[in-house]
């Protein structure tokens, strides 16, 4: 999953287009998906994902983070087997129902975590922090709070592989099953831990001592109009949404 | 006991990292690996220690290829001092800290206990104190000392010394030097000359994943080519040293360069 949150340089159209239009097409793709009853509706909604990924100059990067999140699907997929009961038997524990629904609850979770983390890949932290303040008038420290969560997430998965390359160094064997790499991933929380609260404390020292409590909404010198592609987006949030709630 | 033949490598989505890189490093040897920023040190050191894998060439480490053992198998006769202790330190005290990399060796409890208490000794540390409430210097020796205390064959150190004080510094460079006297190969990465000069005796210089000067220390910090090209600047001394010209040419030291200018005073 390594970079795949991480903002990538294009001059697409998604890429010029608003932020607050991309995080409202974002949060609606993701409505739409817990919204919607419908196995096609739900696999269209990823499709619309890879084709907003296409357009945006990250296919790529699109289906490798379709290949992450499937595997997490897959995880949620095989628990609903495991606990879903009605309907009718078709073999051993599982059920017709339980394989429509464990089906359905995969598809939404990918379809409903795709967008948010396309959108995080083509927007610049600093203009949708930028934007929420200057157009959608939400106070600069819960936006700053917003954006800093978001540009620590790599910062965070950088620190994991560091640490866990300085326990391999030592003799750390991280080969093997997925709970042999939980059992020895757990004790490395405390470096990463310590790491990230020296870090974060770093950061607020530093955003202290440039002014951060001076900035205000009028601060920021870039402003953000409506563009060309960002009508037709909106009315496409508005379709998900309405579509999810009939399908 | 290491020794790299034809090594290239390269990160996803960059130029190569390191091109075509050979050289040999002999069992008991203090060898400094020199480069500007982005020169492929710390990937070298990653290479050696097996943290990635050749693209091509091979990397021999102790008669092992790196390429087909694993780090942690590495680990046994391979220590890695990190620039940050704290990606080292996962536990809660001194004294377990510097049992874990011993435990992962399989050592026996009585031969953990009786190492663990050397360590101790040696370093000066409170075993019961917890790590993070160290100071940057002391972590960085925790950090150091848990390694020493699986008595490595080779230790590789990335940056030892960065962020730490004089008094820190020579506290860590000394527990090095000790373990290099024991028969230890070393293999340090370092920015600070004057470290560099003091400690080790060999020097091999790096410049854009290319080997570009190969030597004793001291020479190659009078090689005004390599020194250049790879945007290093020598000891104070020694710069000082170059520009009194000839009876200076040995002078890399307080103490020596002392000596020159006497010898020279007498002469005249």
């Amino acid at each position: 999953m390594k970079g795949l949150l991480e903002y990538t340089e294009g001059n697409t159209f998604i890429h010029r287009m608003n932020p607050l239009v991309k995080l409202l097409l974002a949060l609606c793709v993701c409505a739409a998906a817990f919204a919607s009853d419908s196995l096609a509706f739900l696999a269209a909604l990823l499709a619309i994902d890879l084709a907003l990924g296409a357009a945006g100059g990250v296919f790529g990067k699109a289906l490798r983070l379709l290949a992450g999140l499937l595997k997490a699907g897959l995880l949620l997929f095989v628990l609903q087997l495991l606990f879903f009961r009605e309907g009718r038997p078709l073999f051993l524990f599982v059920t017709d129902e339980g394989a429509l629904t464990a089906a359905k609850l995969a598809l939404r979770f990918i379809a409903a975590c795709m967008p948010l983390a396309l959108m995080l890949g083509l927007t610049r932290t600093g203009d949708l922090t930028n934007a929420l303040v200057k157009t959608a008038h939400v106070p600069y420290k819960y936006a700053f709070t917003l954006s800093a969560a978001i540009r620590f997430i790599p910062l965070f998965m950088s620190e994991m592989e560091g640490v866990m390359e300085a326990q391999a160094s030592r003799g750390v064997d991280f080969d093997g099953g997925p709970l042999k790499k939980i059992r020895l991933a757990l004790p490395l929380c405390v470096p990463l831990l310590m790491i990230s609260v020296r870090k974060i404390d770093g950061s607020a020292v530093a955003a202290e001592a440039r002014g951060f409590n001076l900035r205000g909404r009028a601060s920021g010198y870039k402003d953000y109009p409506l563009g060309t592609a960002d009508l037709p987006a909106a009315a496409l949030c508005a379709a998900l949404v309405a579509l999810g709630i009939i399908t | 006991m290491i020794r790299l033949e034809r090594v290239c490598y390269r990160y996803e989505g960059s130029g190569a990292a390191v091109e075509d890189l050979s050289f040999e490093i002999n069992r008991g040897e203090f060898a400094a690996l020199l480069g500007e920023n982005g020169a492929g040190k710390s990937t070298v050191a990653k290479l050696i220690d097996g943290l990635v894998k050749p693209a091509s060439g091979t990397v021999t480490v102790a008669g092992l290829d790196t390429r087909k053992t694993k780090t942690s198998e590495l680990a046994k006769r391979v220590g890695f001092l990190f620039q940050n202790p704290d990606r080292q330190i996962c536990k809660n005290t001194v004294r377990e800290e510097l049992a874990f990399g011993l435990e992962l060796r399989g050592l026996d409890r009585a031969a953990i206990d009786e190492r663990v208490e050397r360590t101790l000794r040696d370093f000066g540390f409170d075993g019961e104190r917890g790590p993070f409430t160290l100071s940057r210097g002391e972590r960085q020796r925790l950090a150091l000392a848990s390694i020493i205390a699986a008595e490595p064959e080779i230790m590789i150190l990335d940056e030892p010394t960065t962020g730490l004080d004089y008094r820190e510094c020579m506290r860590v460079m000394e527990a090095v030097k000790g373990l290099n006297e024991n028969g230890a190969t070393v293999l340090m990465i370092c920015h600070d000359m004057e470290v560099v000069l003091d400690f080790a005796r060999r020097a091999l210089v790096l410049s854009k994943g290319r080997l570009i000067a190969d030597g004793a220390a001291r020479r190659i910090f009078r090689s005004a080519c390599a020194m250049e090209k790879a945007s290093l600047s020598p000891p104070q001394i020694t710069q000082l040293s170059l520009r009194l010209g000839a009876g200076f040419e040995e002078a890399d030291t307080v103490g020596e360069l002392a000596e020159a200018i006497v010898k020279r005073r007498r002469a005249v």
